[in-house]
């Protein structure tokens, strides 16, 4: 199950304003706590936040919103967090910054029509593995081994950090690309 | 008695140091007059730089300072129409006839000058310069969407630098202009000011130690904007420097911070000024000017 939070309509009930931008950090540190709130009250397997109504979003509220949600795994619990509907210079904000923290996520866009896309640190291995399961469809390790001609072990050492880093779900001894449609 | 400091005749951040001198020791012990009866023209930075010195004296307790404004009409008019006298009239004894607010016409600045005071302040000037700043920045610079937007970014990280940092209020403004002497080409600049504490103080009670004798004001600005340290602890902070420079590099952009004693500048090559100054003249607070010039291709 997909919960969508549409981070526009957030940023509007916290400042109590038409206002689209979102910037300063207690105005993302209130987003976020919304963000946490709505999630507590869903049984979501992928919380899909929606920024296509947002106009600006500076290096503070990419920190906060995006960032500091990945790293209150707490709050999560096993879900996997997906952003839709960034523009440009969003998603460059968000790129930095989790970069700079260590951290990935996954980017789709608006209209679905693309294949969805990491944002912030990722290795080339993880980045190939990522692409290969969004192409062909859930995999095993040794398939996605196979898929990339690669020894068994590091199709499962690559398969376990991008569970690790919540991009992938997993059923059994089968890794699952997002499913957003 | 009564110390004259006189107003460059073209107030920016080179002539600041000049306007800044004319203190001498801080707080100045005497009444002074800031004479700009010859101004003939200010840089966002050198306009917001004086209402930090009309805020600082206030906020030093003294005597309220006098300030003669310029003679020339046009000029005269471009600061009211830029919002200059709408906050000195409450910081300095103005001398000399204030054009009427009807016949100064609507500001064509990117950003009046606008106070800093709160978070609401920054929402407030990035949602005003959001307005204007695609349209203004693509006509005039020929900069593309993504570039008005992280404009607008570097804006609102240097204006929350004032609310996290000083310890008191501050300005910002936005102007557009032709960059004659040092680059021939229209240019955005962003000016923000306080009349705080400054970053050596800002940063001393957490990363002083680790500089030893060498802490100071430069040193204190070489963490922030090069080591992007914070006195907070929290890791995602200190990073709002760090996150505006893939900007500069992009866009040919500079950066300089002037804080006490000392003043650093991430320089491009268009520009000959220095990285650190120190020893400079003392003036409070922090003043942060951010110039993005016209791409050469579209220079006007």
């Amino acid at each position: 199950m997909i919960e969508t939070i549409r981070i526009g309509t957030l940023l509007r009930e916290t400042l109590a304003t038409p206002y689209r931008n979102l910037v300063t950090r207690p105005t993302g540190a209130a987003v976020r706590d919304r963000i946490e709130a709505a999630l507590a009250e869903s049984d979501c397997l992928t919380a899909l936040l929606d920024f296509s109504d947002v106009e600006l979003l500076d290096f503070s509220c990419a920190d906060e919103v995006v960032a500091k949600l990945l790293l209150a795994r707490a709050s999560l619990t096993g879900r996997i967090v997906v952003l839709q509907g960034l523009r440009e210079d969003q998603h460059e904000a968000i790129e930095q910054v989790l970069t700079y923290h260590g951290l990935t996520v996954v980017a789709v866009s608006g209209g679905g029509d693309c294949l969805p896309q990491l944002i912030g640190w990722v290795t080339p291995d993880v980045r190939l593995a990522f692409g290969c399961l969004c192409e062909r469809g859930a995999l095993d390790a040794a398939g996605l081994a196979f898929a990339l001609g690669w020894p068994e072990s590091k199709g499962r050492e690559i398969m376990q950090a991008l569970l690790e880093r919540r991009l992938v779900r997993q059923e059994g001894e089968i890794y699952c690309p997002l499913t957003i449609a | 008695m009564t110390r004259v400091i006189e107003v460059p005749p073209h107030l920016d951040d080179r002539s600041f140091e000049q306007f800044a001198a004319g203190f001498g020791a801080w707080p100045p012990e005497e009444k002074l007059l800031l004479d700009a009866r010859s101004a003939q023209w200010a840089s966002p930075y050198g306009l917001i730089g004086m209402l930090t010195a009309g805020q600082a004296l206030a906020e030093a307790r003294c005597e309220r300072p006098l300030l003669a404004v310029p003679t020339s009409p046009e000029v005269k008019s471009y600061w009211a129409r830029i919002g200059f006298f709408r906050y000195a009239v409450d910081l300095f004894e103005l001398h000399g006839k204030l054009p009427k607010a009807s016949a100064s016409g609507p500001s064509d600045a990117l950003l009046d000058i606008t106070p800093v005071r709160a978070m609401e302040d920054v929402h407030e000037a990035v949602n005003r310069i959001s307005e204007s700043a695609a349209r203004i920045l693509r006509a005039e610079l020929g900069l593309e969407r993504t570039a008005t937007g992280r404009f607008s970014m570097a804006l609102s990280e240097v204006c929350q630098n004032i609310v996290e940092h000083a310890g008191t209020s501050g300005w910002v403004a936005a102007q557009t202009y032709t960059f004659r002497r040092r680059l021939g080409r229209r240019v955005a600049v962003i000016a923000v000011s306080d009349a705080g504490i400054g970053f050596r103080r800002s940063l001393e009670s957490t990363h002083a130690k680790r500089f030893g004798e060498r802490w100071g004001d430069g040193a204190a600005l070489e963490a922030a904007l090069v080591q992007n340290v914070s006195r907070f602890r929290d890791p995602g902070r200190g990073q709002g420097f760090r996150q505006i420079k893939p900007f500069l590099d992009k866009w040919e952009g500079k950066i300089s911070i002037r804080s006490g004693t000392a003043r650093l500048a991430i320089v491009p090559v268009w520009d000959e000024d220095v990285p650190l100054s120190e020893h400079l003249p003392f003036f409070p607070g922090a003043q942060v000017q951010i110039t993005i010039p016209a791409p050469e291709a579209d220079a006007r």
